[in-house]
């Protein structure tokens, strides 16, 4: 029973990684930098759902939806901003662009959790639950209301975000701009609207990681921290910019971490995810579902 | 007029200036606060939850201090360094404190990582420091002239536990404990303590990390086998999220298994907004209570802190209010801010503080060294979601066993 307990809580982790990781790895596959602010999209949806549901007592049904536009918005500006020098002709930036994406996502990273630290206060919250069940039995195995649901809706989430990159008509300029941005130009794509709408997706899917997340670690100004660190993890194990491979890279951590915690040592929990990183950078860098690199 | 003269009246001008120049410095020092610093966590990973209540405790020990004429016709003056609960920036804040701000005692730290950092920078500086939270033994046992503890510690609490255990008829204890000096140590002491009062127990413990959100690995080896008393030491907010996964999943409190705090953390503010049904039947290891009697300073600290903040009184504002009350009466009793005097003034104390009867051992024996022994305290039981701790049940009374008939069992 304690392997079926652990392979479910793994699982159920796996989603809410998978729900950053995918954002993280639309925004390198798209723009090839990595975003050190994603965490604090994380913190912002947790702090938008539960300050919904706590001060103005609107239904965390509701509020979910609310989060994940406030992500997005905040994604949009950060896009408009911030990262459209990188590629948006200013081409003395573009010499540097990775030194300029990393200080600039760090610093918006520092910014977002003192600004919430300062306004909203350093206290932790509990978010409001989705369901008022504290327990479900699933034949042996006991698990929360909430966390249960909240999983559910995180795997709707990620079917329909990977249904929108598929097939719909923005999806698929994402992925051909994500294949050859001057390419993608040539045809007629707008590539500048098209790294718009990632950033905001990807900022909207942390948003609601973080709102799932809400009613079971009791966000403070810090807590995206933690799950953008496994994000950067995943988003190598499953190979840089593939959305599947991050699913799955996603899913193997949560696991991994849940019976690694038990089998092996729960202080090194944290710890698994980075040396199987080292491995992966070593034995296959380019991740599970990453092409090698050619260059001709 | 002639030379002579002329040098009089000059001398006796000098002699005047000089004697108003003195009078004025004198005047002026006489005016110049007297600086205590305060070191306390006011943005994460540490605990702001309790830097908050330190940082409400001294203020209106001050205001208190202040209003009633200062300590030596001179007002105190509380200078704030934030730590984050980081002992290399605890280290930093004290060492700003002493060298650039010139406080004559530091006051308010309440983790005990913190302290133990901090301890050295004081120690070095040989300025008196009063450790108002840090429950570790080991902040004693350094044995350090220099550090006065007016607050709890850890073989007090391991203590009250074994014997609570013990009472309670326990032969399987868990304990979780955080990954800092306090938790691990406390974790410890609790082992030993158990060994030697309740030596049929079966006891361990697991050390989670404070930063930690996902407990569920470490607890969810417990629920095909659960232990008859789980014990938490761990501080907000992880401490919040631990009681959620335990009651989540059915573990504790329940039936079989009781819940126990060992940390104090049910009077905190933010208790029941981050902890509902989890803490229903939860036992609590507790330094106050609103129905233990108070000496008169401790009515008035618990007055002003209700009308400053609207908050109940918690433990905490006592044991910060009473840090600072220590300082400003070694002060009074050494008649100045030396340090020497100070620390001789802090040994010879007989003082009654907010919650009792204080005075510093002597005794260089581990923890005991400069600390107030007879902490009074008990054990309560909350038995309903969102109780004030006013409604709790005290299931042991300050210097009482504890009465096992007393408390009740979660269904």
């Amino acid at each position: 029973m304690l392997t079926l307990d652990l392979a479910i809580n793994g699982l159920i982790i796996g989603v809410f990684y998978a729900l950053m990781a995918i954002g993280l790895s639309l925004i390198f596959g798209i723009l090839k930098v990595v975003n050190f602010a994603h965490g604090e999209f994380y913190m912002l949806g947790a702090y938008a759902y539960t300050l919904a549901g706590l001060l103005l007592g609107i239904s965390p049904w509701i509020s979910l939806p609310f989060a994940f536009l406030v992500g997005m918005i905040v994604g949009l500006i950060v896009e408009r901003l911030l990262m459209r020098p990188l590629y948006s002709g200013y081409t003395s930036w573009a010499v540097m662009r990775d030194e300029y994406a990393v200080i600039v996502t760090f610093g918006l990273s520092l910014l977002l959790i003192n600004l919430v630290d300062k306004i909203v206060g350093p206290y932790a919250y509990k978010g409001p639950a989705l369901v008022d069940v504290t327990r479900i039995a699933l034949g042996p195995v006991l698990i929360s209301g909430h966390r249960l649901i909240a999983a559910l809706a995180g795997i709707g989430v990620i079917i329909a975000t990977g249904l929108i990159v598929r097939y719909s008509y923005w999806g698929r300029q994402i992925q051909a701009v994500a294949q050859n941005r001057l390419g993608a130009s040539l045809a007629g794509i707008d590539t500048a609207k098209a790294s718009a709408i990632v950033f905001a997706l990807a900022g909207g899917l942390a948003a609601v990681s973080g709102a799932l997340l809400a009613n079971i670690f009791n966000p403070t100004p810090d807590v995206g921290v933690f799950p953008a660190i496994k994000s950067y993890v995943i988003v190598v194990l499953g190979g840089m910019g593939s959305v599947p491979g991050s699913i799955v890279a996603s899913l193997i951590l949560g696991v991994l971490e849940s019976f690694g915690g038990v089998y092996i040592s729960y202080q090194y929990r944290d710890t698994f995810g980075l040396v199987i990183l080292i491995l992966v950078l070593m034995f296959r860098p380019q991740g599970l579902f990453g092409e090698r690199a050619r260059d001709v | 007029m002639s030379i002579k003269s002329t040098f009089r009246t000059h001398r006796t001008g000098l002699v005047a200036l000089a004697a108003g120049l003195f009078a004025f410095a004198n005047a002026a020092l006489a005016a110049d606060p007297i600086k205590v610093g305060v070191t306390i966590a006011q943005s994460p990973p540490g605990s702001v939850s309790q830097g908050t209540q330190v940082k409400d405790g001294v203020e209106v020990a001050a205001k208190i201090i202040n209003d009633a004429g200062g300590v030596l016709g001179r007002k105190i003056e509380l200078v704030f360094e934030d730590t984050q609960g980081i002992p290399e920036k605890t280290r930093a804040a004290v060492e700003k404190l002493i060298t650039s701000d010139k406080v004559v005692a530091i006051v308010g730290e309440h983790q005990s990582s913190g302290a133990l950092a901090a301890i050295e920078v004081a120690h070095r500086y040989h300025v008196p420091y009063i450790n108002t939270n840090g429950w570790s033994d080991a902040i004693r046992e350094k044995g350090y002239a220099e550090v006065f503890n007016p607050g709890n510690y850890n073989s007090r609490v391991a203590i009250a536990m074994a014997e609570t255990m013990k009472a309670l008829g326990a032969k399987r204890v868990v304990a979780f404990c955080e990954n800092t000096d306090y938790g691990v140590g406390l974790a410890k002491l609790l082992g030993a303590q158990l060994a030697e009062r309740a030596p049929g127990v079966e006891y361990k413990y697991e050390t989670l990390d404070r930063a930690g959100k996902d407990f569920l690995p470490a607890l969810l080896p417990l629920k095909a086998n659960p232990p008859d008393a789980v014990i938490e030491i761990m501080l907000p907010p992880a401490a919040y999220i631990v009681l959620n996964q335990l009651y989540e999943q059915g573990i504790a409190p329940s039936a079989k298994t009781y819940l126990y705090d060992a940390s104090g953390i049910a009077d905190y503010p933010d208790f029941w907004t981050n902890v509902s049904d989890a803490a229903k039947n939860m036992l609590v290891f507790g330094l106050y209570h609103p129905k233990m009697t108070l000496p008169d300073l401790g009515k008035k600290v618990a007055a002003d802190y209700t009308a400053k903040t609207k908050n109940q009184p918690s433990r905490l504002l006592f044991q910060a209010a009473d840090s600072l009350f220590v300082v400003t009466e070694a002060i009074k009793a050494a008649k100045s801010t030396e340090p020497d005097a100070m620390i001789k003034a802090l040994e010879g104390l007989k003082w009654t503080g907010t919650r009792g009867g204080v005075s510093f051992s002597t005794e260089k024996a581990g923890y005991r060294y400069h600390q107030w022994l007879d902490i009074p305290y008990l054990t309560f039981q909350i038995t309903a979601v969102k109780q004030p701790i006013a409604d709790t049940k005290i299931v042991q009374d300050p210097g009482q066993k504890l009465d096992p008939a007393r408390i009740e069992k979660a269904k």
